[in-house]
C-alpha cells in the first residue's frame, strides 16, 4: 500500500516533470497554444454549420409544413434541408454543374496562359522579362472581379442584360451575343486570366528551382526540344501542374463576385451564387448550409487528391545543382513578335483595366464618351440624381474616405495577425515536423481555406447569431479575415521556416540567445522577403475582399461593401471609380513594399 | 576516334572573362583532365566542348569538324556532337526508374526494344546495380546514383565521355573505388575522357594528361608527372602535390653555363641547372618537393621540428628554419618531439627554380648546399 502510494506520488512528479519540460521548448508552447486555438475556430463553426443543415428553424419547419406535410417543429433534427436541395435540378443539379463546369475550364485556361507564360520567361530569352513578369500578376493582384468588370464595361450592349451601351458598342457599333458578354464562357474566362499567375507562380517556381543539369542530360543523350519537353520537363513540373489545377479549380468553385457580375444577368447560376439566394430566403436557410457542406466536401476531396498524389513514390525533390547556367532557348527572329504579342496581351489584362475604370467613372451617360466630365471626382456638392444619396465627387466624399480608412484599418490589424500567426505556425510545424501535433496543426490552418468565402461569412453570422457581443463589430470582420487568409501565410511560414535547418537556430542558443531574440534577430532577418510576403498577400486579400465580409457589415463600413452597394445602385461612375481606388491602392502597397524589401509575389520566378 | 581541338576559346559574361584564348588539344583515346581550384573556368571550358555553354570567341574542331566557331557562325547542338556528360549532381531524372533513366538515350537513338533492354541489362551489370533496376532514383544511395548515372552516359557508348566533378558529392572511400573503375572503363570503353576535377590527387591517379587552369588561363598542358616534376610556374607548382612545394625567396647569380650561386635563409649554395637558362633580374624562388628534403643526422641544414604528423605509411615533418616553415615527407613513421633539433639536406636532380616576378619556371638541377 504504501509502496504503491509512493510508486504513484512518483508517477505524478514524473509526468509533471514531463509536462514542464515540454513546455519549456517554445516551439511545443506555440504548437499546442495553435492546435487549442484552431480547433476551437474551426471545430465550432463547423458544428454551426452542421447543426443548421440538420436543424429547422421555425419559418423553415412552417414552409416545409406547406409543401411537404413534413410536420415539423421548431429546431427538429431532420433531413429534411437535404433532401429538398438534393432533388431540386434548378437549385443544386444545374448550378452543380455550371460550378464543376466553368472550374475546370478556368483550371484549363489558368494552366495554358500560366504556364506558357511561366515557360517562356524561365527558358527562354524573351525580352523584358522583369517588368513582364511583375506585371502578370496584375490581374491576381487585382480583385477577381476587376476583369469581369471590365468585360462588362466593354461588351455590354443594348440588345443583351440590362442594355447598357459598353465600349465596343460606342466606339463601333458592334453587338456581340448575349453568351459571350454573360454566363459560363466570360467566367471561366475572367476566373482563368484571375488565376493564371498563380499557375505562372506555381510552375515557375518548378521550373526554375529545377536543375538544368536534368534537361541537359537528355540534350547530350540526343533528345530533342519536344521530346525533352514531353518526357523530361513535363513530368517533373507535373505535381506543380496538378497542385496549380487543384488550387484554381477549389478557388473557382468558390468564387462569388465574378459570377455574380457576368454571370447571374445571364441567368448563370453556380453553387456560390446560388448559395447567397438561398441564404437571403429565410425559410429554406438550411438548404443554404448544406451547400456550404458540399462545397467543404469538394474542397476536402480535392486536397486529398492533392495529398495522394504528391506522396506517392517517384518522389520529386529537385536537386539544385548549378542552375545558373541555365541555357535558354533562343527566340530569335520571333523574340519581338512574341515579346509584342505578350506586351498586348498584358497590356489589355493587366493595364486596361485602370484605364476603363477611370473612363467610365468620368462618362456622365456610361458608354458614351462624348459626355466626359470630372464632375464624379471632383465636386464638392451632392451628385444624387439616382434616388440615391451618393454625396460629394470620389474625392470629396466623406463617406468613400471612411470606409476606405475602415478597410484600410481592417487590412492592417488582419495582416498582422495574420503574417505573425503564419510564421509562429510555420516556426512551430518545422521545429516539430514529422509529429501528429504539427500534422494537425499544419491541416487545421488550412481548413479555412476548403470553405468558401461566401459561406464563411454565413457562418460567423451564425456564430455571431447567438455570440452577440460579437455582431456588427470590428472585432468580428477581424476574426474572419484572420482566419480566412491563415492558410496562405502559414504555407508560407512553413515553407521558408523548413528551409532553415535547425542548426542555424542552434547556433544562436549554444550563445545563449534568448527565444525572442532568435527569432527577431536570426530568423527573420534571414527569411525576410517571404515573411514580409506572408503579411503581403493577406493585407491585399483583405484589402479587395467582398464576399466574405458582405454579409456581416453594412454597406458603409468597407471600401469594396460600398463598391457593391453603388454597382447595386447603378451609379456606374461611383463603382468604377471606387474600383480604380482599389486596384492603384492595391499596386501602390505591393509595389512599395516590393521597392522596400524585395519581397514579391512572384518572389524568384521572373529574371533577376 | 575524334581528337578535339580548341583555338583561342573565350567566354565571357560581360565583363568579366570566364575562360580566356584557351588553346587545346585533346588526342583519340586520351584521358584529359581540367583541373583548377573553383571558379577557374574549367567547368565552363568542359561545357563549351559538349555545346552546352557558347564559347564568346573561337573555334572547336572534332576531327576535321568544326562544331564552333564564332568567325564561320558554327554552332553545332550538343545532340549532334555525339558526346555523354555525366554531371556533377548525376542529374537522374527523378520521375524515372534506373532501367527508364539508361534507356532513355538508346530509345531516342530509336533502338530496336530487345536491344535497348539487352544494353540496359549489359550496363546494369558492369556497373553492378542489377538489383536497382526498378527503383527511383530517391531510392538509391549516393554511390548508387553515381552509378546509375554512368550507366546512363555510357550506354549509348559515346565516343567522348565529359565529366563533371563526378566524385566529388561521394564519400572517401567510395571515391577510391570509383576511381579505380573509372580508370578501366577508360581501358574497357577506348573513348575519350574529359574530366574536370579540382583535386589534384584525382587529376594525378588518373589521367593521361593534365590541363591545368587558373582565372581562365591555360597554365600548363601536359602528363602528370610533368605537371608534377617540370611545373611551368609557380601557381601549378604550388597547386599540385600534397603536401605542396616549399617555395623560398631566393638570390642568385650566374657563376658559368647552367651554374648559378644561391643564397636563401641564410644559405649559400651553387646551381648545377640540367641545361643553360637565363637568370633574368636574379629575384629567384626555390621550389623543393617535400621529397627532396631527406632528414638524417649528417644533414647539411640545422632547423627545429616545429611539428611532426606522422600518417602510418609516410611522415611529413614540418621544418621550421628563420621564420619559413618547410615541409618534408620521410618513408615510415616517425615522431620527433616538438622544437627538437633535426638536420636535413637538399636531396636530388628535381630542384626547381622559378622567376619570381613572372612565376615562370627557370631551370631544373641539382642544388649542392656549402
Amino acid at each position: 500500500m504504501n509502496k504503491s502510494d509512493t510508486n504513484g506520488k512518483k508517477r505524478l512528479s514524473n509526468a509533471l516533470y514531463a509536462v514542464k519540460s515540454y513546455f519549456s521548448v517554445q516551439a511545443n508552447v506555440l504548437i499546442v497554444i495553435f492546435a487549442v486555438l484552431l480547433l476551437v475556430l474551426t471545430v465550432y463553426p463547423m458544428y454551426s454549420v452542421i447543426r443548421s443543415a440538420l436543424t429547422v428553424g421555425r419559418m423553415e419547419a412552417m414552409n416545409y409544413n406547406s409543401l411537404l406535410h413534413a410536420g415539423l417543429k421548431d429546431g427538429d433534427l431532420t433531413l429534411v434541408h437535404f433532401r429538398a436541395l438534393l432533388s431540386s435540378d434548378v437549385r443544386f443539379w444545374k448550378p452543380l454543374w455550371n460550378s464543376l463546369r466553368m472550374s475546370a475550364y478556368a483550371s484549363v485556361i489558368a494552366i495554358l496562359v500560366g504556364g506558357t507564360f511561366a515557360f517562356l520567361i524561365t527558358r527562354t530569352d524573351i525580352r523584358f522579362k522583369k517588368f513582364f513578369s511583375s506585371v502578370f500578376i496584375f490581374p491576381y493582384i487585382m480583385p477577381s472581379w476587376t476583369l469581369a468588370l471590365v468585360w462588362k464595361n466593354v461588351f455590354a450592349n443594348s440588345r443583351v442584360g440590362t442594355g447598357v451601351i459598353g465600349m465596343l458598342e460606342s466606339l463601333t457599333g458592334l453587338c456581340v451575343p448575349n453568351w459571350v458578354v454573360y454566363g459560363i464562357f466570360p467566367c471561366a474566362l475572367v476566373m482563368g486570366i484571375h488565376y493564371a499567375p498563380f499557375a505562372y507562380i506555381l510552375i515557375g517556381g518548378t521550373l526554375r528551382n529545377m536543375d538544368a543539369n536534368l534537361e541537359e542530360a537528355a540534350t547530350i543523350l540526343r533528345a530533342g526540344r519536344g521530346r525533352i519537353l514531353r518526357k523530361i520537363t513535363l513530368p517533373i513540373v507535373m505535381p506543380a501542374l496538378f497542385s496549380t489545377v487543384l488550387l484554381v479549380f477549389s478557388s473557382t468553385m468558390a468564387s462569388y463576385a465574378v459570377p455574380v457580375f457576368v454571370g447571374s444577368p445571364g441567368n448563370f447560376f453556380v453553387l456560390s451564387t446560388q448559395l447567397s439566394q438561398i441564404y437571403k430566403a429565410s425559410q429554406i436557410r438550411g438548404q443554404a448550409y448544406v451547400m456550404t457542406l458540399v462545397l467543404i466536401l469538394f474542397g476536402v476531396m480535392l486536397l486529398g487528391i492533392n495529398q495522394w498524389f504528391t506522396g506517392k513514390r517517384k518522389s520529386f525533390t529537385t536537386v539544385t545543382g548549378k542552375s545558373g547556367q541555365v541555357s535558354y532557348i533562343k527566340l530569335g527572329k520571333a523574340n519581338v513578335w512574341i515579346a509584342s504579342a505578350l506586351a498586348v496581351v498584358l497590356f489589355l489584362i493587366a493595364i486596361f483595366p485602370i484605364i476603363s475604370f477611370a473612363l467610365e467613372s468620368m462618362c456622365e451617360v456610361q458608354g458614351d464618351y462624348s459626355t466626359l466630365t470630372l464632375k464624379y471626382w471632383l465636386s464638392r456638392e451632392d451628385i444624387g440624381g439616382f434616388a440615391v444619396n451618393a454625396g460629394h465627387g470620389i474625392l470629396f466624399n466623406s463617406m468613400i474616405w471612411s470606409a476606405l480608412w475602415g478597410s484600410i484599418r481592417l487590412s492592417l490589424i488582419v495582416s498582422l495577425i495574420v503574417g505573425t500567426c503564419g510564421i509562429l505556425i510555420g516556426y512551430a510545424v518545422a521545429r516539430k515536423r514529422g509529429t501528429r501535433i504539427a500534422g494537425l496543426v499544419s491541416g487545421l490552418a488550412f481548413f479555412p481555406y476548403l470553405v468558401p468565402s461566401m459561406a464563411f461569412g454565413a457562418i460567423f453570422l451564425a456564430v455571431s447569431t447567438r455570440l452577440t457581443f460579437l455582431r456588427g463589430t470590428l472585432l468580428l470582420l477581424v476574426i474572419v479575415g484572420s482566419i480566412k487568409y491563415l492558410p496562405f501565410a502559414s504555407r508560407s511560414g512553413t515553407n521558408s521556416m523548413m528551409q532553415l535547418s535547425g542548426e542555424i537556430e542552434e547556433a544562436a542558443v549554444i550563445v545563449g540567445a534568448s527565444w525572442p531574440k532568435r527569432m527577431l534577430r536570426i530568423l527573420f532577418p534571414i527569411q525576410k522577403s517571404s515573411f514580409i510576403s506572408g503579411y503581403l498577400l493577406p493585407f491585399i486579400s483583405c484589402m479587395r475582399e467582398l464576399s466574405l465580409f458582405v454579409l456581416l457589415t453594412t454597406s458603409g463600413t468597407l471600401i469594396t461593401t460600398l463598391l457593391a452597394y453603388f454597382d447595386e445602385k447603378a451609379v456606374t461612375q461611383m463603382s468604377n471609380g471606387i474600383n480604380l481606388l482599389i486596384v492603384i491602392i492595391v499596386l501602390l502597397v505591393n509595389f512599395t513594399i516590393n521597392k522596400l524589401t524585395g519581397a514579391s509575389i512572384d518572389k524568384g520566378v521572373g529574371g533577376n | 576516334m575524334p581528337k578535339i581541338v580548341l583555338t583561342h576559346v573565350t567566354k565571357q559574361w560581360g565583363k568579366f572573362i570566364g575562360v580566356n584564348d584557351l588553346n587545346l588539344e585533346i588526342e583519340d583515346g586520351s584521358f584529359v583532365t581540367l583541373l583548377g581550384s573553383s571558379g577557374c573556368g574549367k567547368t565552363t571550358t568542359l561545357r563549351m566542348i559538349a555545346g552546352l555553354e557558347t564559347p564568346t570567341r573561337g573555334e572547336i574542331r572534332f576531327d576535321d569538324k568544326i562544331v564552333f566557331s564564332s568567325d564561320k557562325n558554327i554552332n553545332v547542338p550538343p545532340a549532334k556532337r555525339e558526346v555523354g556528360f555525366l554531371f556533377q549532381n548525376y542529374a537522374l531524372w527523378p520521375h524515372m526508374t534506373v532501367t527508364q533513366n539508361i534507356a532513355f538515350g538508346l530509345e531516342t537513338l530509336k533502338w530496336k526494344k530487345s536491344d535497348i533492354s539487352a544494353r540496359v541489362q549489359e550496363m546494369l551489370k558492369t556497373m553492378r546495380i542489377e538489383q536497382f533496376a526498378d527503383r527511383y532514383p530517391a531510392e538509391l544511395s549516393g554511390g548508387q546514383q553515381q552509378r546509375v548515372a554512368i550507366a546512363r552516359t555510357l550506354a549509348p557508348k559515346p565516343r567522348v565521355l565529359f565529366m563533371d566533378e563526378p566524385l566529388s558529392n561521394l564519400d572517401a572511400k567510395l571515391r577510391g573505388e570509383m576511381r579505380t573503375e573509372l580508370k578501366r572503363l577508360h581501358r574497357d570503353t577506348g573513348s575519350t575522357f574529359v574530366y574536370v576535377t579540382h583535386d589534384q590527387l584525382e587529376a594525378m591517379t588518373l589521367s593521361s594528361k593534365i590541363c591545368m587552369m587558373n582565372e581562365g588561363m591555360l597554365q600548363q598542358y601536359a602528363p602528370p608527372l610533368t605537371v608534377y616534376n617540370r611545373p611551368a610556374n609557380l601557381f601549378v607548382a604550388d597547386f599540385v602535390g600534397n603536401p605542396s612545394m616549399n617555395i623560398i625567396p631566393a638570390e642568385a647569380k650566374k657563376t658559368g653555363p647552367a651554374q648559378a650561386e644561391i643564397s636563401f635563409l641564410g644559405i649559400q649554395a651553387s646551381f648545377d641547372g640540367e641545361k643553360d637558362f637565363e637568370l633574368g633580374s636574379g629575384d629567384v624562388a626555390i621550389g623543393i618537393r617535400p621529397e627532396f628534403l631527406p632528414i638524417s643526422e649528417d644533414g647539411d641544414i640545422e632547423g627545429l621540428a616545429y611539428s611532426t604528423l606522422p600518417a602510418g605509411m609516410e611522415t611529413t615533418v614540418k621544418i621550421k628554419l628563420g621564420d619559413t616553415i618547410l615541409s618534408s615527407v620521410v618513408f615510415g613513421a616517425i615522431d620527433y618531439e616538438t622544437d627538437a633539433k633535426i638536420r636535413f639536406s637538399v636531396a636530388g636532380s628535381g630542384i626547381l627554380l622559378f622567376d619570381r616576378q613572372s612565376g615562370k619556371n627557370i631551370a631544373c638541377g641539382r642544388l649542392s648546399v656549402r
